[in-house]
């Protein structure tokens, strides 16, 4: 049911049941908001968005109070705007005050509101908080000193990733968030995701900061810095920079990280597409119940999923494909076959990957991922660090020339962009398997991707004279949900299953530039989709670095196939 | 750990049983242990950070040991106006210990608690489960050598 309400003299028409803020906001009315958060359920901890309505004697959150017929609001009514002044100065009353050394200095949420509201001096002195900062993981730092105890990254924490690693520790002014015991993120569960520094507003959750470890190894002469580019961080910087689609973004980052001293620079599609070469060959091996290894095969190129699989479901570690994440073949391939080719000593190369993710960071910097103590990748940027090492480069990427990767790395297939969001994946996976298993002459294939964005999807693909089902999920409690719906029902129908653990895949990553809504999800999910579309090689296969690869199926004479080498065991953690 | 004949009277594996849960165990095994959130966190599928969360909240949970004697100092509104806090302060002072700790040999331990609702005998404090009414600080300063005599003794 519809029916009209009046804001500030406005006759406005609403939805009944909705709240006033999505109201407000539908038609206009900015509203200041610190703790909300589309899709989830309101709190109304922050109290910015608080409005007066006429009759009432207090002022309401309007983020979580329903519309009601006849209602008479002011959004900017004296009392309001001076209710909100004093919410903002009680709020920095125990901020540190350090902007100007602080990582979000100019993106910060809180920052802003105090500019809004026009704060230009401290009115309460409260006493600031001393909780240690928090750097024990190899992916997420913590300052409570930052935070404002929104509780937004502990509600993303705990609805859409189910792994709760953070909620808020005793209470009143003792409030902080942190893990249990207080033993910092290096002993929980957290799967190094990242969503949690997405919804930050302030710098309470940041990356462990890699870019002062590519700094100095682009100042050494001993070090040959290479770095290599996923194609969803091109898609980023694209939507970020506002690129036309004609403009080749990845040519101008290349020439930008030459400018830096970039030794080679490579793109990450060729190991995308070892990726999904090797995936669709372990699927049609399971198929045909060769090698081991359970059906639904799960994807495993998600670093959070495969940690959150190791720790939360350890019976299901036979499904993850055997083969390593993207980053790690090509790590894997630089150290090795690239350094031998060319006779660089693997110690000397420091391999630096740019992604949308931070858990990458977490992968990185895993035993498993070494060869001989040498780590197979050096560094990793997300693209808010890339951002920031090229500021301190004084480069624009804008105004870069353009420029090809180096070889034998310099290309990709469509399946390296279709790796960047949620069901492109499972269709790379399911075209390479068409192509491995049906007969052209008697059947087509066919891969219709719903229009809808996120959710949980799956889709039944003719190959072979058999039906196969695949499925992809993003989000943790996706997955978790699916994966149980799939064992109630004993369904045996679903053969493939894409995971990723951030909504809407690597576009909703982790490492993406924060505080930029989900309207920026969909534009780079877009970008990767016209950038898939675009690309001349449609197929892994055709890949010229790929061909010189597995020349006769062989990968390297001592290796006799792929996964030998690029492949791995998953332990239960 | 034993915590089965615990974990058994709440059958139905609900969230909402956390807080009663955790209360049964601690009434049997004096705080609430690493090991005792891990294990309730498994029985009742929930995150030990979220449990972690929850019990600190409130001041009844505890995470260490209490000592063989614990004090609990009245620190009402009849025992303010009476002086708890100089007996706080000598307490402490006696104890070696500040409130919320247990003493290195798990001896004492101190705990601040609001009203316990005898206002007319204020300032009292409570020992395992002995009550100590209109304390001054010599009567404090009594009990506690008593209490030190008393283990020596046993030694």
């Amino acid at each position: 049911m519809e029916f009209q309400i009046e804001i500030n003299n406005k006759q406005i028409l609403v939805e009944e049941g909705e709240t006033l803020l999505s109201a407000l906001r539908r038609n206009a009315f900015r509203i200041p908001t610190l703790c909300h958060m589309n899709r989830f359920s309101p709190t109304g901890a922050c109290r910015l968005c608080v409005v007066e309505v006429l009759g009432k004697r207090d002022l309401i959150t309007s983020c979580s109070h329903p519309v009601e017929e006849g209602m008479r609001v002011r959004t900017n009514s004296p009392r309001v705007i001076k209710a909100r002044k004093s919410l903002v100065e009680l709020l920095l009353s125990n901020h540190p005050d350090d902007c100007l050394y602080c990582q979000r200095n100019g993106h910060c949420e809180l920052q802003w509101l105090a500019e809004e509201m026009n704060v230009k001096e401290r009115r309460f002195f409260g006493k600031k908080n001393t909780w240690y900062p928090d750097y024990s993981s190899t992916s997420v730092a913590r300052d409570p000193a930052k935070c404002v105890l929104c509780s937004r990254c502990v509600r993303i924490c705990e609805e859409v990733q189910r792994v709760t690693a953070i909620d808020f520790i005793s209470r009143g002014n003792q409030t902080r968030v942190n893990s249990a015991f207080n033993k910092g993120l290096n002993e929980s569960s957290c799967i190094h995701c990242g969503q949690c520094i997405q919804v930050c507003p302030t710098a309470a959750l940041l990356d462990i900061s890699h870019v002062e470890k590519v700094q100095a190894a682009l100042s050494k002469d001993k070090k040959q810095v290479i770095f290599f580019i996923s194609p969803a961080v091109v898609a980023s910087v694209t939507d970020t920079l506002g690129f036309k689609s004609k403009v080749k973004a990845r040519d101008r980052i290349v020439a930008a990280l030459k400018r830096c001293g970039a030794f080679r620079v490579f793109d990450l599609g060729t190991a995308h597409d070892v990726n999904v070469l090797e995936e669709a060959r372990i699927l049609s091996d399971r198929l045909a119940e060769r090698g081991g290894g359970a059906l639904p095969l799960m994807s495993s190129c998600c670093p959070s999923w495969v940690k959150y699989v190791q720790s939360f479901r350890p019976g299901n570690l036979v499904h993850l494909s055997e083969v390593k994440s993207p980053q790690q073949i090509l790590g894997t391939l630089v150290k090795t076959s690239y350094a031998v080719q060319e006779g660089m000593d693997p110690e000397s190369i420091f391999l630096v990957a740019v992604m949308p993710c931070v858990a990458e960071k977490y992968e990185a910097s895993l035993e498993e991922n070494t060869h001989k103590g040498v780590s197979d990748v050096d560094a990793v940027l997300t693209v808010r660090e890339f951002f920031q090492l090229m500021r301190g480069f004084g480069l624009d990427i804008a105004e870069m020339e353009e420029e090809q990767p180096d070889r034998p790395f310099d290309t990709g297939s469509s399946a390296g962009w279709q790796a960047g969001y949620s069901g492109g994946k499972a269709e790379a996976v399911a075209r390479e398997l068409f192509r491995i298993m049906a007969d052209p002459k008697k059947e087509q294939f066919k891969f219709n991707l719903p229009k809808n964005l996120s959710g949980r999807r799956e889709i039944k693909v003719p190959i072979g004279g058999k039906e196969i089902g695949f499925a992809w999920v993003s989000s943790i409690a996706e997955a978790e949900d699916y994966i149980r719906h799939l064992e109630d029902e004993q369904r045996e129908d679903i053969h493939y299953i894409e995971v990723m653990a951030c909504l809407d895949g690597c576009a909703g990553g982790g490492g993406q530039p924060v505080s930029r809504g989900f309207e920026h999800v969909r534009s780079r999910k877009r970008i990767c989709v016209e950038m898939g579309k675009a690309n001349p090689i449609k197929h892994p296969g055709e890949n010229p670095a790929i061909k010189s690869l597995y020349k006769g199926k062989r990968l390297l004479p001592d290796h006799p196939t792929a996964l030998d080498w690029l492949g791995r065991q998953f332990n239960k953690k | 750990m034993e915590l089965g004949h615990i974990l058994n009277k709440f059958p139905n594996r609900r969230r909402e049983d956390l807080i009663s849960l955790l209360q049964s165990i601690q009434d049997e095994y004096g705080f609430l242990s690493e090991e005792i959130i891990h294990i309730v966190g498994d029985y009742l599928d929930i995150s030990i950070n979220k449990i972690f969360g929850v019990a600190t909240f409130y001041d009844n949970f505890r995470f260490g040991p209490l000592g063989k004697y614990h004090f609990r100092l009245c620190h009402g509104t009849a025992c303010h106006v009476a002086g708890s806090a100089t007996i706080l302060k000598e307490l402490e002072k006696l104890l070696q210990i500040s409130h919320g700790e247990t003493d290195k040999n798990g001896l004492f331990s101190l705990e601040v608690v609001s009203c316990i609702g005898a206002c007319g005998l204020a300032p009292l404090i409570e020992v395992n489960e002995t009550f100590y009414t209109n304390i001054t600080l010599d009567i404090l300063k009594d009990l506690v050598h008593s209490f030190r005599e008393k283990e020596s003794a046993a030694l």
